[in-house]
């Protein structure tokens, strides 16, 4: 019960968390104090927040392109207020750019686009840049990518060059990093590099541990325009049409949750949600109006109440308690990488890590287990599962 | 009595034979580089995180992949399966280049100098070239080999072949697989863009599902005007789809929007109504 209270109050409070504290311990980089606090204004059913160190007021509810079909849905977005879009050179095989180019061209001037590159060299990327301004039919974007870097080795000189050629030649007045995995190695390696970037895009959503506040509140403070994603939590990533948790993502009121939870984040500047129709775009221009409820709250903790046998929150209390020696929180977390984030080959790369006699133990083997989670996880049903797809 | 033995070995023998294979072999000179790759819907943003969606919305099933060297020249090759035909071209619709023909490689495919996709039956091939040159030659054996190896459908789906091609940009017919014209109720269906405005055509399950939809459809557009087209049909105007036409024919529901001014809206989808099977 504690946990579920506290897990509960982490949700109601989101940003009241003492993420400050963790960010002590976890990030070690300058933090720059005279970061520009964002600004929060709403009006006409829209809300803004100024997007970091690049002073582009933004509204807080972006428009995320890359699995939208059809442009009327992206301009009907524009007419409604929203500014902020964003797509990518690599989706639907280069024609996302297209269709988001030709959706927004009677309104460029008031919008801001932010594309990327998955290029790995400078001048491919220089190539992927002229690629994608042709493309979406404009002379420059407002902020420019570099795309899925989940290690700070990714961050090369090069793709740096290559970021800042772009800005001095007016193709970009922002220079971006998007992260799905790897959060806390990356802002690291832009915080260490910050002259050098303006904005960070990572995934973010009420199912990730605190810690990921800290970093986004160290971004905050290091000055970077901060713009989540996957701030639904992945609900059409991870469960699939008949599962349990595709029909609680999928019910009413739970994706627009999901995002005010986002949006309350006063470091987290403007969000990219996935839009694919006109309704969705209705209930998501919600989110910079209505504010994150008690009823969200509920919602919400339903949710990772639907999710707890599976969600371990490394609390260490079942450590030492498995006969075989197992370390079953780590094992935990490296299952956690695998189904909770998608991140497979992370889980199972850190799990093929563990000493043999670990590797080798199989929980079936057992016929009783002595370890209780005390936050109701199902311990040895996870190992097992563990063991089956990683061993 | 020995023949027969032997030719049905022989036939034992080919359909034993790995189906779907991808191999740098397949063309003289080029080798394997690394493992091979695997990848399923839970862990294909291992692979191609921030892009992953695009294939799951297509009801992608699993990927396999081998990248190929030759010298300094590198091919990328991902084979994914989809769940069925109509996902895979859908898959292939909304990633070939619009602005280049489709070729009759499987069920659809395209040569560039630096990519190479085709689909035939569930399946779908991409190949990636490296360094920036012309590779098409490299690309075209390796698309030729691999084509050879999946058997099934090597035909677009039907309803495509229903747009009327008076006025259809080519090729453009292709598979929405969620909200098409960007609203919800209409789940799933085809779209084919006109130099005058956009053709939709969606699959019910039954006739009677199709009429509560068109029911629903109305209801959205507010303001209508019946017109005589196949089992039911409306007129109406949209802020964001403009003039627009819907007809109900059978378990299918269709029409036109965004139609330019002066456009017979009613003309235009009754055309596509009599294609309609």
């Amino acid at each position: 019960m504690k946990d579920k209270s506290s897990r509960r109050d982490f949700l109601a409070l989101g940003l009241a968390f003492p993420a400050s504290a963790m960010a002590s311990s976890s990030l070690s980089g300058p933090i720059d104090p005279q970061a520009p606090k964002p600004a929060i204004q709403s009006t006409g059913g829209l809300s803004y927040r100024v997007l970091g160190k690049t002073g582009l007021k933004v509204t807080t509810v972006g428009f995320g392109c890359m699995i939208t079909s059809d442009p009327s849905v992206i301009e009907k977005a524009a007419d409604l207020g929203i500014n902020y879009f964003d797509t990518a050179r690599g989706y639907q095989g280069g024609n996302n750019e297209r269709m988001v180019g030709a959706a927004l061209k009677a309104k460029r001037n008031n919008l801001f686009i932010a594309t990327k590159t998955g290029a790995s060299t400078k001048q491919e990327a220089l190539d992927h840049l002229d690629k994608s301004l042709s493309e979406l039919g404009t002379d420059h974007v407002e902020v420019w990518h570099l795309h899925a870097k989940s290690k700070a080795a990714q961050l090369t000189d090069e793709l740096i060059e290559a970021q800042q050629i772009a800005k001095k030649q007016g193709k970009i007045r922002f220079a971006g990093v998007s992260t799905h995995s790897g959060h806390a190695e990356v802002i690291q390696a832009m915080i260490e590099k910050k002259d050098h970037f303006d904005v960070w895009l990572p995934s973010y959503n009420f199912t990730m541990e605190p810690a990921m506040q800290a970093l986004i509140e160290s971004a905050g403070k290091a000055g970077f325009g901060v713009v989540g994603m996957k701030v639904m939590a992945g609900g059409f990533r991870r469960a699939k049409p008949g599962e349990k948790l595709y029909d609680t993502l999928k019910r009413d009121g739970a994706m627009l949750a999901a995002l005010k939870w986002v949006v309350k984040d006063t470091n987290v500047h403007t969000t990219i949600p996935s839009i694919t129709d006109m309704e969705q775009l209705e209930e998501n221009m919600r989110a910079m109006t209505v504010p994150f409820a008690k009823s969200d709250e509920t919602v919400l903790a339903a949710q990772l109440e639907h999710i707890r046998p599976l969600y371990c929150r490394t609390c260490g209390e079942c450590d030492t308690r498995c006969p075989k020696g197992l370390p079953v929180s780590d094992i935990l977390r490296f299952l956690s990488y695998a189904e909770g984030y998608g991140q497979y080959s992370l889980g199972r790369e850190s799990f093929l890590s563990l000493p043999s006699e670990a590797r080798d133990v199989r929980c079936g083997d057992c016929s009783y287990c002595s370890v209780r989670c005390p936050h109701g996880v199902k311990v040895a049903e996870r190992l097992g599962r563990a063991q089956e797809i990683f061993a | 009595m020995k023949r027969l033995a032997f030719l049905t070995v022989l036939v034992l023998v080919a359909q034993a034979a790995p189906a779907q294979t991808i191999d740098c072999g397949a063309v003289p000179g080029w080798r394997q580089d690394g493992p091979a790759r695997s990848y399923e819907p839970d862990n294909l943003f291992d692979y191609m995180n921030g892009n992953a969606e695009g294939y799951l919305i297509y009801r992608f099933a699993s990927m396999r992949g081998i990248t190929c060297k030759h010298g300094e020249d590198t091919l990328v090759i991902d084979l994914s399966e989809m769940s069925d035909p109509e996902h895979a071209y859908g898959m292939f619709s909304a990633t070939r280049d619009q602005r280049v023909p489709i070729e009759p490689i499987g069920m659809g495919g395209q040569v560039l100098p630096r990519r190479a996709v085709f689909v035939k039956d569930k399946y779908y091939l991409e190949i990636a070239a490296n360094p920036a040159k012309d590779h098409s030659a490299a690309l075209r054996g390796f698309v030729a080999a691999i084509e050879k190896t999946i058997r099934g459908q090597t035909a677009p789906p039907d309803q495509i072949s229903w747009f009327p091609k008076d006025g259809l940009v080519p090729d453009s017919v292709r598979l929405v697989p969620e909200s098409v014209l960007g609203l919800r109720m209409l789940k799933s269906g085809y779209i084919g863009q006109y130099d005058f405005g956009k053709a939709f055509l969606v699959a019910e399950s039954s006739a009677e599902s199709a009429a509560a939809l068109m029911t629903k459809l109305k209801d959205r557009v507010g303001q209508s005007t019946a017109v005589g087209i196949a089992d039911e049909a409306f007129t109406a105007a949209d802020k964001y789809l403009d003039g627009l036409c819907v007809f109900r024919k059978g378990r299918f529901i269709g029409g036109f929007a965004n139609l330019k001014g002066g456009h017979d809206a009613t003309a235009a989808a009754s055309k596509l109504a009599a294609s309609v099977k």
